[in-house]
């Protein structure tokens, strides 16, 4: 038994490699990082000066905040629609439903400057869709690129519109493996197709919903795309700027690593933390 | 309770016509099993007394009203699942009361129901479970339960007891027929295993690929079966076939030539037209209708190939000088130690070509 692992990890001894060069040692050597000051060629260990930073820094702040707002209003009113999407993909009365399915999933296969560069002409002042849709139905015009309110929603409708059908095409998964003769003894019961998803659909699904909600969160924490090109660096103003930006800005464009990696943790850490809070309000009853 | 009448009906998916026109008259209070190989078409039959499916054609009428525009939670019956259906995210209490809660049903009504179910089924020490921590038979009495709260007029069973090991199906088949005795409801119940049928039914209903076969009480079927699908089919082991021909024919019998055995003459009387001379027949057999050589009608030079010793019965394989297969069963005590042996046929049926009873 020993030889033959020892011929499996011979095997596996390649990948390995890469994956400690590439994956682990990164890990590692950014969390060491975060410990260095980075202004100042040569680098020099001070652990308090990025972490200390970044308790009082009003960018991360500003950052954290956006980013929790996004996080807190974006992925439940995604989830919601995706739960409605799934719903109607699994009906049996939709026509041409393949269709549909590749419809819903299509924006996670297209290029995120390619879809971002529509959104920016969908929303603009002058020439945008939106705004000459919003002046037909007798609203005014919003500058969706300088102020923040707008911006910000125009962020959340964006990524809304980029994962809500990813996130239909799972719950969809998980609502065709409830058998259907559940359903049936429902409804030999009486029990009408709205009760029927409120107290069938929704409690066998959670598993799946949480999955989902999970994904989310990690994704939201990590944001980056839409501010960076949609609202232009996180415009106006900052007043878009997410972490993921922050994290960019003071490692790409400041090549402030240092400071860059204490914000990396710090997402990873609160991604992991919201996570935990979450699968525990959800845990199975025992 | 109430009878259930389904007439001419009819099921058809898309250009597929499934059930052809299926004339079954159940009584109040009767236990009547469809009973057929897979594909016969007696799940979908039950499903549509239960309104799971359209009727493409014809009437099913309960308690003397058609119910084929009816939905099926307002037809006043019950069903039982094959895998279970129960509610996987709650409780056996919370399963059995599902229904009645959705409705509105007032509460100690629900509670009366819940608990007299439980009584019946013996589950009231599993109220708090879930599903996935109880057994395959605490399963199916939950199940069962959740149709007993609904008090039905009818309960639809569809291959309740498929998914049980031996010894459970038999312990759950006896529960089932108790059920009936205490509820005394009109019970419809789906099977492929004919042994289900012949314990259970008060008559049995045997379909082939769409078509009612024959509908009788279950020995009315073992000893009268109407062709040599029905015959076959009920009965275990089966009824063994062997080809003839007629070789005399009186008024009112004939004397059939088995196959490969010019010594094995049978002279069965019959009521119906008598066939011509020389038409080629089947003969079956029930297992336990061979006898010692020379105690029945005929006998019969068999090779036994393999013999089965059950305890007070075996079941000896054997051959025909023709080279078919039949089954005889004998008391264990008397089982021949020798390959090649005569035994006797006291009782054999006749089917025509088309393998329709001459009767």
């Amino acid at each position: 038994m020993r030889y033959r692992n020892a011929t499996a990890y011979r095997f596996l001894t390649p990948y390995l490699l890469i994956f400690a060069i590439f994956w682990v040692w990164p890990i590692i050597s950014s969390f060491m990082i975060s410990f260095q000051a980075t202004r100042t060629v040569p680098w020099r260990f001070a652990p308090g000066f990025n972490w200390g930073r970044l308790i009082g820094d009003p960018a991360f702040f500003n950052a954290l905040k956006n980013t929790l707002l996004i996080l807190v209003i974006q992925v439940p009113v995604m989830i919601a629609l995706a739960m409605v999407m799934a719903v109607l993909l699994n009906s049996p009365l939709l026509k041409a439903r393949g269709l549909y399915r590749f419809a819903f999933f299509a924006p996670v296969v297209v290029g995120e400057v390619a879809y971002s560069a529509v959104f920016r002409l969908m929303f603009s002042l002058d020439f945008g869709i939106v705004n000459k849709l919003l002046n037909t139905v007798g609203l005014p015009k919003i500058d969706w690129f300088s102020n923040v309110t707008p911006a910000m929603a125009l962020i959340m409708i964006a990524v809304t519109w980029r994962w809500a059908g990813y996130n239909a095409i799972i719950l969809l998964a998980g609502m065709q493996s409830i058998p259907e003769d559940v359903y049936e003894a429902a409804t030999l019961d009486r029990v009408s197709k709205l009760k029927q998803f409120f107290f069938i659909t929704l409690p066998l699904l959670k598993p799946v919903i949480v999955f989902c909600a999970v994904l989310s969160i990690i994704g939201t924490m990590q944001l980056f795309t839409e501010p960076f090109l949609i609202t232009e660096r996180g415009g106006p103003g900052g007043g878009t700027e997410t972490l993921g930006l922050l994290l960019y800005r003071q490692g790409f464009r400041s090549l402030n690593f240092g400071y860059a990696s204490a914000v990396a943790y710090t997402m990873a850490g609160l991604a992991i933390a919201i996570t935990l809070v979450q699968l525990w309000l959800t845990r199975e009853a025992k | 309770m109430a009878n259930v009448k389904l007439t001419n009906v009819v099921k058809r998916f898309g250009v597929f016509e499934v059930v052809h026109g299926a004339n079954i008259d159940i009584k109040d209070g009767e236990f009547v099993v469809f009973v057929g190989p897979s594909g016969c078409g007696k799940s979908t039959l039950l499903r549509m007394i239960a309104g799971l499916e359209d009727i493409s054609g014809g009437e099913i009428a309960i308690g003397g009203k058609v119910v084929n525009d009816v939905e099926p939670a307002d037809r006043g019956i019950a069903m039982v699942f094959q895998s279970y259906a129960l509610y996987p995210h709650m409780s056996v209490e919370q399963n059995l009361s599902f229904g009645l809660r959705m409705t509105g049903n007032p509460k100690a009504d629900t509670e009366r129901r819940v608990k007299r179910a439980a009584e019946i089924l013996r589950i009231s020490e599993l109220m708090e479970r879930r599903p996935k921590n109880l057994s395959g038979g605490q399963r199916q009495r939950v199940a069962i339960g959740r149709a007993i709260v609904r008090e039905p007029q009818v309960f639809l069973f569809d291959e309740p007891l498929s998914n049980l090991d031996a010894e459970l199906r038999v312990q759950m088949r006896v529960e089932i027929s108790r059920l009936h005795k205490e509820l005394g409801t009109t019970m419809v119940y789906v099977t492929h295993d004919q042994t289900e049928a012949m314990t259970l039914a008060d008559r049995i209903v045997v379909l082939r690929a769409g078509h009612v076969e024959q509908i009788g009480r279950p020995l009315d079927l073992y000893d009268n079966p109407d062709n040599i699908f029905v015959a076959g089919f009920v009965g275990s082991p089966k009824m063994n076939f062997i080809k003839g021909h007629i070789v005399g024919r009186g008024a009112k019998e004939v004397v059939v030539e088995l196959a490969g055995a010019e010594k094995t003459r049978i002279t069965q009387p019959l009521t119906d037209a008598v066939p011509e001379t020389g038409s080629k027949v089947i003969v079956g057999v029930r297992p336990e209708h061979f006898g010692i050589a020379g105690e029945g009608d005929a006998d019969l030079a068999v090779a036994i190939d393999v013999v089965e010793h059950l305890g007070g019965t075996s079941f000896l394989y054997a051959r025909t000088a023709d080279g078919e297969d039949v089954v005889i069963q004998r008391d264990a005590a008397k089982v021949p130690d020798t390959s090649e042996v005569t035994v006797s046929i006291r009782k054999s049926y006749l089917f025509d070509e088309k393998g329709l009873r001459l009767r």
